[in-house]
C-alpha cells in the first residue's frame, strides 16, 4: 500500500473500490476520485513541460519526460514494418502509457490507501486497482485497434479474411478461423485483468507483509514497495506494447496480403505500381524466378 | 466426526492448494522464458535487444498466477 504501514496494526485488504461521498444521489468511489486528480495532474504537468521543450535539452524533469516519450514513439513505430505508417498511431499509445504510469506510481504515496479514511473506506485508491477502470481502458484500446485495423486493411471483409489461413469455404479453415475470432475477443478481458490484478495484488502484498512485520513493518514491506515501483512501470509498458502489437499484426498483415499475389508471377508492371515502390518488388520477383528455375 | 470437522478447515486447505497449484505453472513458464532468453543471449549477444519481448511473455504467463491468487478471495 504505502508508508502508512508504519502505523498498521490491523490488516486492511480492499479488493473492490468503495464509495466515499455522494453528489446528487451519485456515489463517487475512491478510485474515480483518484483518477480525476491524476487526470488533472497529468494535463497540467504535461502542458507545463510541453511549453518548456527546447531544441537543446535543458536537463531535469523535462529531459526525463522527453526520453519517455521518445522511447514509446520508438517502440510503437518499431512494431510496424513501415515506420511512417506507424506514426499516426503514436499519440493514442503515448497518452495511454503516461496515464497508466502516473496512476500506478502515485499508488505508493503515503496518502493513498488506508491511512486516510472517509465513510469507512480509504479516501484514495489507485484507479488501476479498479476493474471497471481497467476494463474501460482495455475496451477503448481494443475499439481503437479494431477501427484502425479495419481502416488499414480497407474494409471489414478484407479484415475478416485475415483470420482464415486458406479458403473460408473449406470447413476446417472455417472452424479454425472462427476459433481465431473467439480468441481475439478475449483480448479485452486479458488486458484489463492483467493490469487490475498486478496493481491490486501488489497493494495486498505490501499490506500483508506490513501486517506480518508488525513493529518492524518498514523492514518487511520495503522490498515489496521497491518491487512495486518496477512492476508498475512494467505494466504500463506492457499494456501499451500489447495494444501496439495487436494493431501492428493487423496492419502488417494488410500489407502482406497486398504483396501476396506478387509471387504468383502475373504482370510485373501493374504489381510494382500497386505497391508503389518500383525497385524492391522487381528484385523479389527475380529471386522467386531463380528459385523456381533451381527447383524445376 | 464432529471433532475432525472442528479441527480441519477445508476452505483453508482449498486456498492453500489453489495458491500452490496455481503458481507452479507460471513459475515453470517464467523460468523457461528467462532461461531460454539467457541461452539465446549467450549464443548470440545481439539477441539482448529482445528483452522487451521476453518481458511481454512474462506478463502473459504471470496473469494465470495472479488469477489463482485473486480467486482465494472468492473461496469462503
Amino acid at each position: 500500500m504505502n508508508l502508512s504501514y508504519v502505523i498498521a496494526s490491523t490488516l486492511h485488504v480492499y479488493i473492490a473500490p468503495g464509495g466515499v461521498l455522494k453528489i446528487a444521489g451519485l456515489t463517487i468511489t475512491n478510485a474515480i476520485l483518484y483518477g480525476w486528480i491524476c487526470t488533472i495532474a497529468i494535463i497540467v504537468f504535461l502542458i507545463l513541460v510541453a511549453r518548456r521543450v527546447t531544441v537543446k535539452p535543458k536537463g531535469g524533469i523535462i529531459q526525463l519526460v522527453e526520453a519517455g516519450v521518445d522511447f514509446i514513439i520508438n517502440t510503437v513505430e518499431g512494431a510496424f514494418e513501415d515506420k511512417s505508417a506507424g506514426r499516426k498511431y503514436v499519440p493514442f499509445f503515448v497518452t495511454i502509457f503516461f496515464f497508466i504510469l502516473l496512476n500506478n506510481e502515485l499508488e505508493l504515496l503515503p496518502i493513498v490507501g488506508s491511512s486516510i479514511t472517509a465513510n469507512h473506506n480509504p479516501l484514495f485508491r489507485p484507479m488501476t486497482a479498479d476493474l471497471n477502470a481497467t476494463f474501460a481502458m482495455a475496451a477503448i484500446t481494443m475499439v481503437y485497434v479494431y477501427v484502425s485495423s479495419v481502416k488499414a486493411s480497407g474494409g471489414i471483409k478484407k479484415y475478416l479474411r485475415h483470420f482464415f489461413v486458406g479458403s473460408p469455404k473449406n470447413p476446417l479453415f472455417f472452424i479454425i478461423g472462427l476459433l481465431e475470432m473467439i480468441t481475439d475477443s478475449t483480448r479485452v478481458i486479458s488486458l484489463s485483468l492483467r493490469l487490475f490484478l498486478n496493481v491490486t495484488i501488489g497493494e495486498i502484498l505490501i499490506a500483508v507483509f506490513a501486517y506480518l512485520g508488525h513493529f518492524i513493518a518498514p523492514v518487511t514491506a520495503l522490498p515489496f514497495t521497491l518491487i512495486e515501483v518496477f512492476i508498475d512501470a512494467l505494466q504500463a509498458y506492457i499494456f501499451t506494447i500489447l495494444g501496439t502489437m495487436y494493431l501492428a499484426i493487423a496492419v502488417n498483415m494488410a500489407k502482406d496480403h497486398g504483396q501476396e499475389h506478387l509471387t504468383e508471377g502475373e504482370d510485373l508492371e501493374t504489381m510494382s505500381q500497386s505497391i508503389g515502390d518500383k525497385r524492391k518488388p522487381v528484385k523479389q520477383f527475380k529471386v522467386v524466378n531463380k528459385v523456381r528455375r533451381a527447383t524445376s | 466426526m464432529t471433532f475432525v470437522e472442528a479441527a480441519i478447515s477445508t476452505s483453508i486447505i482449498g486456498k492453500g492448494l489453489m495458491i500452490g497449484g496455481g503458481f507452479i505453472g507460471p513459475g515453470i513458464g517464467i523460468g523457461l522464458i528467462g532461461g531460454n532468453y539467457l541461452q539465446a543471449v549467450g549464443r548470440n549477444p545481439e539477441a539482448s535487444k529482445f528483452l522487451g519481448q521476453a518481458l511481454i511473455f512474462v506478463a502473459i504467463v504471470e496473469l494465470f498466477g495472479l488469477l489463482a491468487f485473486a480467486s482465494i478471495f472468492i473461496v469462503k
